[in-house]
C-alpha cells in the first residue's frame, strides 16, 4: 500500500518536509487524548524531605493571588513561595487532576468552588486540614462555606479565600428612560421576589422595547436556585434535581422570564454578551461580587451608570474559590503557616480593599472598612454591604458529585429555548433526559 | 511517475568495493541509527498511549479514585449513548462540508496558479499560506466576529440588504457551516501548493503533444493532469480524513469553549465529546472508548478513501 503521494524531489523538498511534518502533527494529535491519559497514570511519588520554608503553590489568572504571595513575603522573609498560574481555573483544576493521578503535586493549591465537588468525591487526595491546626481557625468562616469543603467522614479539605455573594447590576440611565426607579433601594423594593422581578422587566420592554436582561438561565434560574437549602442534592447527598421543587420552580422562573421577552438571548461570558454590556442591550444583569470586574472592563464607557440593587429572595451565591493541600504535598506545614497567615481575617479585609474579592470571614461584615466601601464605578455603591448581605442569608447544602454535569444541562436547556428556538414545554423533559444519560442514572 | 530513488536504486549504484566487514556492519547499522530519533519519540509519545488507551478503555477509570475492571461495557454504553451517536453525525457532517469544496477549489487554484503567464506567481502561492501560518485560536476569534448573531459583519451587511440575522451557531447546519468555512479558509493554501508542486512535475511536451492531437483544455485535465496528481490527491484525502474527523478547536473556539458546542449539542464532534467525557466528567474509561471508537472510524474511513481515490483518473 503505498498512500504516500511521489512528490518531485528537488525545488519543492520544503513543501515535502511541510507535508510530513503535518502528518507527524496529525498523527500525534491524533494521540493526545491517549498520550494524555497516559501521563496522568505514570506515577511518581511524593519528592523527598519535607522543608518548612519553601512551598509549591498553583494558582490560577485573573485572581490575583501575586498580591498575597508579594505580602506574605513581608511576613515571612525566610519563606519561599513558587506560585505558578497554571491557566484558568478550568485548566488549573485539570492540572490538578493530571498532578494528583500520579504526577508531581503542588504544596497549595486554589480550586474554584464549581469545581470542588469532584474533588471532594475521594477525600483522600487531600490532607485534612484539621490535622494542621485548622480546627482552631474554622470558626471564622461563614458556615455554609465551610460546609461546601466538609466530607461525610468529617475531614475538612480547604479554606474559602472569597465567595461570590450576588446582587443585580443595573443601569440607572436605561432605568430613568424606562420610567423606573434609580435609586437602588427604591429598585431593590420593586423586586422583593423573582415574579416581581420579571414583571419589573416587563414594565422595562413594554416602556422601551428593549431587553430588560441578559438572558434567563444565569441571571434568573442559575440565581433562583442557589437560594435553596437543597438544591440538587438532598442532605443526605442522593440525586434529588428531578424532584426537588426549588429546582423545577427555579427553571419555571426561567422559562416565565423567557416568554415574557425580557431577555437579550446573550449568554453569559460571550462575546455577544461583552458587546451587548456595552451598548445598553440589557439593563440589569445578576452580578456576584467577582463580576464587577468584567463589567467594567466590558463596557469601560458606562462608567458611574451603574448601580447595585439586592438580588430577588435578599440572598444568592455564585463562585468563590478555596485553598487545599494535596495529600502528597511534600511542604503541607508550609502550605498550611501560609493559609492560616493570608486567610485570618484581618488579611482577607486587606485583600478585599485592594482586590474586591468578597471576604469569607464573617467577622468583617461590620467592619466600617468594608461597610462603607463604595465602587464608583457602580455610582458608589457600597459593595461590600451588599454582596455579604446576600452571602449571609444562605444556609448550608449539599453538592454533590454531578453537581456540574446537572446544572450545565438545566442551563442548556434554558439556553436552547431562548436561544435556539427549542419548544419551551418539552424543556424540562429534556433537560431531565439529558441529566441521566450524563449521569448515568 | 518514477522520478522518486528507491532503496533499490541506490544500492544498485553503490560501487562494490573491497571494504572490510566492520565497516560494512556499520554502513548497514548505520540508516537505523537516523531514523532511531523518530522512532523511539513515536514509541513514547505515539504507539505507548494508543496501546494504553486501548487498555484504560476497559476500565471504569476515575483519574484521582478507583478504577475497576468493567470489559466491554463502555463500549456497550456508548452503542446506546444517544450523545455519541449525535457527536458521529456533526463529526462526518462537518467533515464533508469542509473536505469535499476544500480539496476542490485547491485543485482550481493549483491550476491556476501553474499558469506559465501568471505575474507576481509567486507572491500569489506565497500568500496561499498565509491562513494556514495563522493560529487557529485567531482565526477562531475573526470567524466569531464576522458571524456574530448581533454585532458580526455579516449580520450588519444581511441588515443593510433588509433581511434577518442568522444565528449560524443556534442551528446544527448553520453552525457546521461555520466551522467548515473556517477549516476550508484555513487548510485550501497548503492543498492548494501541494498540487501544486505535483503539477509543476508534469512534463510539459505532455500537454503539447496532446494540443497537437486536438485534446482540449478539459480532456487534457482528465486525462493528463489528474493522472498524474493521483498521488498526491490520495495524500491529501487521506491527511483531510484524519485531520477532518478529528475536528476540536473550531468548534471548541467557535462556542466560546463550550465543550457542549451549543445548547443541544447541535456541534459537538467526537473529539470535543471524548474530551467532554476524560476531562469534563473524570471518565477516563469512557472517554478512551471514544477514542479508541474514533480511532477505528478513521482507520476504515482512510481506507475506503484510499481505496476510491487511488482509482481517480485511471481508465475502466
Amino acid at each position: 500500500m503505498n498512500s504516500l503521494p511521489q512528490l518531485p524531489a528537488r525545488p519543492q523538498s520544503s513543501l515535502l518536509a511541510s507535508a510530513f511534518s503535518r502528518r507527524r502533527v496529525l498523527a500525534l494529535s491524533a494521540l493526545t487524548g491517549g498520550a494524555a491519559l497516559a501521563a496522568s497514570a505514570c506515577s511518581s511519588g511524593a519528592s523527598g524531605s519535607s522543608d518548612p520554608n519553601s512551598f509549591e503553590f498553583w494558582s490560577f489568572t485573573g485572581i490575583n493571588q501575586k498580591d498575597s504571595v508579594e505580602e506574605y513575603k513581608a511576613l515571612a522573609p525566610d519563606v519561599t513561595v513558587k506560585l505558578t498560574e497554571v491557566g484558568n481555573a478550568q485548566e488549573t483544576a485539570q492540572g490538578l487532576t493530571t498532578a494528583l493521578a500520579g504526577g508531581k503535586v503542588p504544596d497549595l493549591v486554589l480550586i474554584q468552588a464549581g469545581d470542588m465537588p469532584k474533588f471532594m468525591k475521594n477525600p483522600g487526595n487531600f490532607t485534612d486540614l484539621t490535622t494542621l491546626g485548622a480546627d482552631e481557625v474554622q470558626d471564622d468562616y461563614v458556615d455554609w462555606v465551610i460546609q461546601q469543603v466538609k466530607a461525610p467522614s468529617g475531614e475538612l479539605l480547604g479554606i474559602p479565600t472569597d465567595v461570590g455573594g450576588m446582587g443585580v447590576a443595573y443601569r440607572t440611565d436605561l432605568m430613568a428612560a424606562a420610567g423606573l426607579p434609580t435609586n437602588r433601594d427604591e429598585v431593590g423594593a420593586l423586586w422583593p421576589t423573582w415574579d416581581d422581578f420579571i414583571a419589573t422587566g416587563q414594565r422595562y420592554t413594554q416602556a422601551t422595547g428593549k431587553a430588560f436582561i441578559d438572558n434567563a438561565a444565569t441571571t434568573v434560574f442559575l440565581q433562583a436556585v442557589s437560594q435553596g437549602e437543597e438544591q440538587y442534592y438532598s442532605a443526605d447527598g442522593d440525586v434529588v434535581y428531578d424532584s426537588n421543587p426549588i429546582v423545577r420552580d427555579s427553571f419555571d422562573l426561567g422559562l416565565k422570564a423567557i416568554a415574557a421577552g425580557i431577555t437579550a438571548k446573550l449568554e453569559s461570558f460571550t462575546d455577544g454578551w461583552n458587546a451587548g454590556m456595552a451598548k445598553g442591550a440589557f439593563a440589569a444583569v445578576a452580578a456576584p461580587s467577582w463580576m464587577l470586574g468584567s463589567i467594567r472592563s466590558a463596557a469601560p464607557d458606562t462608567e458611574g451608570e451603574w448601580d447595585i440593587a439586592v438580588i430577588p429572595g435578599g440572598s444568592g451565591n455564585w463562585g468563590g474559590s478555596y485553598l487545599a493541600i494535596p495529600a502528597r504535598a511534600a511542604n503541607p506545614q508550609a502550605a498550611w503557616n501560609y493559609v492560616k497567615a493570608m486567610q485570618s481575617p484581618e488579611q482577607q479585609l486587606k485583600h478585599f480593599l485592594v482586590s474586591g474579592s468578597l471576604p469569607t470571614t464573617p467577622a468583617n461584615y461590620d467592619k466600617p472598612e468594608l461597610v462603607e466601601h463604595t465602587d464608583p464605578f457602580f455610582g458608589n455603591a457600597p459593595t461590600g454591604k451588599i454582596f455579604t448581605q446576600a452571602v449571609l442569608g444562605l444556609k448550608p447544602f449539599v453538592n454533590g458529585e454531578y453537581n456540574t454535569e446537572i446544572s450545565t444541562e438545566l442551563l442548556n436547556a434554558l439556553n436552547g429555548v431562548e436561544g435556539d428556538g427549542a419548544p419551551a414545554d418539552a424543556a424540562w423533559d429534556t433537560a431531565v433526559k439529558n441529566i441521566k444519560t450524563a449521569i448515568g442514572a | 511517475m518514477s522520478a522518486t530513488l528507491t532503496p533499490g536504486g541506490l544500492r544498485a549504484v553503490t560501487p562494490a568495493t573491497a571494504t572490510r566487514p566492520v565497516e560494512k556492519r556499520w554502513e548497514r547499522l548505520a540508516p537505523y541509527g537516523y531514523v532511531a530519533p523518530f522512532y523511539v519519540l513515536f514509541l513514547v509519545f505515539g504507539l505507548f498511549p494508543l496501546l494504553f488507551t486501548f487498555y484504560v478503555a476497559l476500565f471504569d477509570w476515575n483519574p484521582i479514585g478507583d478504577k475497576t475492571f468493567v470489559g466491554l461495557e463502555n463500549f456497550r454504553l456508548l452503542g446506546e449513548d444517544p450523545r455519541f451517536w449525535n457527536a458521529l453525525r456533526n463529526t462526518f457532517s462537518i467533515w464533508i462540508i469542509s473536505t469535499v469544496p476544500q480539496l476542490i477549489i485547491a485543485l482550481i487554484l493549483a491550476q491556476v496558479l501553474n499558469n506559465t503567464f501568471l505575474r507576481l506567481a509567486n507572491f500569489f502561492r506565497m500568500a496561499m499560506l498565509l491562513p494556514y501560518i495563522t493560529s487557529v485560536a485567531a482565526t477562531a476569534i475573526v470567524f466569531a466576529q464576522i458571524f456574530n448573531r448581533d454585532y458580526g459583519l455579516l449580520n450588519w451587511f444581511l441588515e443593510l440588504l433588509g433581511f434577518e440575522h442568522i444565528d449560524f451557531m443556534s442551528s446544527a447546519a448553520g453552525s457546521h457551516v461555520l466551522i467548515s468555512v473556517m477549516v476550508i479558509w484555513r487548510w485550501f493554501g497548503y492543498n492548494t501548493l501541494l498540487y501544486l508542486a505535483s503539477l509543476q512535475a508534469v512534463p510539459r511536451d505532455l500537454y503539447e503533444a496532446a494540443a497537437v492531437d486536438g485534446a482540449g483544455p478539459v480532456k487534457q485535465f482528465f486525462n493528463i493532469t489528474l493522472p498524474s496528481l493521483r498521488p498526491v490527491i490520495v495524500f491529501t484525502v487521506i491527511m483531510s480524513t484524519i485531520g477532518g474527523l478529528q475536528i476540536f478547536t473550531e468548534p471548541l473556539l467557535l462556542s466560546n469553549g463550550t465543550l457542549t458546542c451549543g445548547t443541544a449539542r447541535q456541534c459537538q464532534t467526537l473529539s470535543l465529546f471524548l474530551f467532554e467525557q476524560g476531562f469534563g466528567s473524570f471518565k477516563f474509561g469512557y472517554g478512551s472508548a471514544v477514542g479508541v471508537a474514533l480511532f477505528g472510524i478513521i482507520v476504515v474511513v482512510a481506507f475506503i478513501n484510499f481505496l476510491l481515490s487511488s482509482r481517480l483518473g485511471k481508465k475502466g
